[in-house]
């Protein structure tokens, strides 16, 4: 997980400073073009939703949507496929439970960082059981007590702390996020770090349990890239995300 | 429609990282207050809804009716054209099924479609409506402008030739009798198809039920367009409409207990955000408009209209097309008809008079067949919001004792209930006749 973490923040820090401003996403028009015959309303444009979010990446933003619609078609999916063929529906419900369990500690730390011990205690609740009762996290004991599982994390606690979402930014393979998300990622990765060295594993074991983490995460999540089927799929998705941490932030 | 299920798609999407998957548990009906607006928006949830499977083998089929170069770079993800099959394992009969505007072969009117003609032993094979992107961008040949009922169903019928022959290559479907279906412009559609049908007899349809279709296609865009018609203060009263609507869901999503997006919790959310007539139709409006904003790029990529793109450009697939998103989306249907489609047709017809083609937008086209047909049956809500006055009893009146008419639903809110699904399974008893 370390090394996975590393590479992953040093790639990341390289992609942004090559690409962040150097694409352009402005169209590069021919000789013969005419222009469109609907004109823009100045109006419209400004009260649009989709325009009340910062996208000044947006070229660097479009290319790496791209090229995780591609990663996802060519490299993701065919794994999860595989992943979903050969595992048992139990053994895969009992892994994404696991994950799942060692996510509450995150979500543990940031409820206190928000000043909301209802939450921290439910997860620390949950956590608690499902580690016991549940067999290390692989049984969801909790949320049948009626411990409810909640979703908290750093980007959210900036969020509560009145940190501003910052720019649009769709990062390699995670997908959309924003500069404040983005941080708030890497310190969460950090914080199940912590726990995972607490489970006192060989490089290898860990390099494991990363990559099946990886495959779980994708696995569970339903979306597609362009299932919507629509050409501005970017810009509503771009608004989804924003809309989203709002409420999740407001909550 | 649309937006509901974009909203929900990225409710489920952006949580579920830590989150099961949706539990398959019948969701319970609700207790939000009904309008035909809300049946819309939300679905008819005060009924019961149908026991229908909670999977269904679906395969995901795709067709290349164009070259892989011929497709514009912006659509690089659409080269060929999508469509779904859900597979008996003996030989059975075939119910070919129609998406509604702007909707694609897999929305959720249509999987419930699918279940409920497989839960009756039917081989189903789903479509895109021809004003969904991936279908306008994959049309074979320049002439086939889509848009005009009678020409889709030229299209339609040959698709449907087509994607049969390939079920029978690549699944080896073997069908013993055909028939269709489709709901709202998929619904006109199918009696198009059915027409035509007649003539060229390939399929010889055994049955075909119009769900929620409109009667004139004018008077129903008409009718979506004028919910986003905000008078006073037009775009602005419609921004600021939608981010109360945000807030107030925001608000009773912070009050919630868990913090999972159940089917129960969506129907919560509704219900406290307590939204207004006029609120329910402008989420109705902007999701149509959403729709009718994707059929016009397509359009103008696809014939170089040069409408909201610049026309002789080649969008490359990095591009921002922000702005032609901005441009559509300012477009009624009324002005794109009078516009657009009204010089185009004429171009190939200079005779062609606006009221003929709004006449060609209609069911009324073809009301001599639909009169006279007995293997056609339509299902409608009375409360169905497309449908301009007087045209619940036109239905009555042309289909006479093969229509069925519920009191509500609003538009096809009904779909997946029980009432709407028994009446399906009287209509489609292929397998067990």
């Amino acid at each position: 997980m370390m090394a996975f973490f590393k590479l992953l923040t040093q790639s990341l820090a390289i992609l942004l400073i090559a690409l962040l401003s150097a694409c352009s996403s402005i169209p590069e028009l021919e000789d013969n073009v005419e222009k469109p015959r609907v004109k823009l309303s100045s109006v419209y444009e400004e009260k649009a939703v989709t325009n009340q979010y910062d996208d000044p990446w947006e070229g660097f933003n479009r290319r790496m949507y791209y090229f995780n619609a591609k990663a996802d078609e060519y490299v993701l999916l065919p794994i999860v496929a595989g992943y979903k063929a050969v595992t048992p529906d139990l053994v895969e419900k009992g892994i994404s439970n696991f994950f799942k369990n060692l996510g509450e500690f995150p979500v543990f730390i940031n409820a206190i960082l928000q000043g909301k011990p209802s939450v921290a205690s439910e997860t620390l609740g949950r956590f608690a059981v499902n580690t016991t009762v549940g067999v290390l996290g692989l049984f969801d004991v909790a949320t049948s007590i009626g411990l409810v599982e909640q979703n908290e994390d750093f980007g959210q606690t900036l969020g509560v702390w009145g940190v501003n979402p910052g720019p649009y930014l769709v990062l390699p393979l995670l997908g959309p996020s924003s500069l404040r998300d983005a941080a708030g990622t890497s310190i969460d990765m950090f914080a199940l770090q912590v726990v995972i060295d607490e489970l006192g594993m060989t490089a290898e074991e860990e390099m494991f349990l990363s990559l099946l983490g990886s495959i779980n995460t994708r696995a569970n999540l339903p979306f597609r890239y362009y299932a919507s089927g629509s050409a501005f799929e970017y810009e509503r998705f771009k608004v989804l995300y924003m809309k989203y941490r709002e409420i999740q932030i407001a909550r | 429609m649309r937006f509901k299920s974009i909203v929900i798609v990225l409710f489920i999407t952006a949580c579920s990282a830590n989150t099961q998957p949706p539990l398959e548990v019948k969701a319970e009906t609700c207790d939000i207050e009904y309008t035909q607006y809300q049946a819309t928006v939300t679905g008819y949830c005060q009924e019961a809804e149908a026991s229908l499977p909670a999977e269904i083998p679906i395969i995901e089929k795709e067709i290349a009716l164009r070259s892989v170069a011929s497709i514009p770079d912006v659509f690089w993800y659409s080269t060929k054209m999508k469509y779904s099959l859900v597979k008996q394992e003996e030989k059975a009969p075939l119910a070919f099924v129609i998406a509604g505007t702007g909707a694609s072969y897999n929305s959720a009117k249509m999987i419930s479609l699918q279940k409920t003609l497989y839960q009756q032993g039917y081989h189903v094979i789903s479509l895109s409506s021809p004003t969904y992107s991936n279908f306008i961008i994959n049309l074979d040949s320049s002439t086939d402008f889509p848009g005009v009922l009678e020409q889709d169903a030229k299209n339609l019928y040959r698709i449907m030739k087509k994607v049969y022959q390939q079920v029978i290559t690549e699944d080896n479907v073997v069908a013993t009798t055909f028939s269709l279906t489709g709901y709202s412009l998929g619904g006109a559609h199918s009696a198009y198809v059915a027409q035509l049908d007649e003539s060229e007899q390939i399929f010889n349809f055994e049955k075909v039920v119009l769900i929620n279709p409109p009667v004139s296609l004018y008077n129903s865009v008409n009718i979506l367009d004028s919910y986003l018609d905000l008078k006073e203060g037009g775009p602005d009263a419609a921004s600021t409409m939608l981010d109360d609507i945000f807030l107030r869901f925001a608000d009773s999503y912070a009050e919630q207990e868990s913090s999972s997006f159940s089917q129960s919790a969506i129907y919560a959310l509704f219900r406290d955000a307590n939204l207004s007539e006029e609120e329910l139709k402008l989420l109705i409006g902007a999701s149509f408009r959403m729709s009718s904003t994707d059929m016009l790029f397509a359009l103008d990529v696809s014939y170089n209209v040069g409408g909201i793109i610049y026309k002789n450009h080649k969008i490359n697939k990095f591009e921002s097309i922000t702005h032609s998103m901005y441009r559509a989306s300012v477009i009624t249907f009324k002005e794109y008809f009078e516009k657009v489609l009204v010089p185009w047709q004429q171009e190939s017809d200079a005779s062609l008079t606006r009221e003929a083609l709004i006449a060609r937008l209609s069911l009324k086209n073809i009301e001599n067949y639909l009169r006279h047909s007995d293997k056609i049956s339509l299902v409608t809500n009375a409360d169905d919001i497309i449908l301009a006055k007087g045209e619940v009893e036109y239905l009555q009146d042309v289909f006479g004792l093969r229509a069925k008419i519920f009191p509500r639903g609003g538009h096809c809110g009904n779909i997946d209930r029980v009432s709407f699904v028994e009446y399906l399974n009287s209509q489609f008893q292929g397998a067990k006749q």
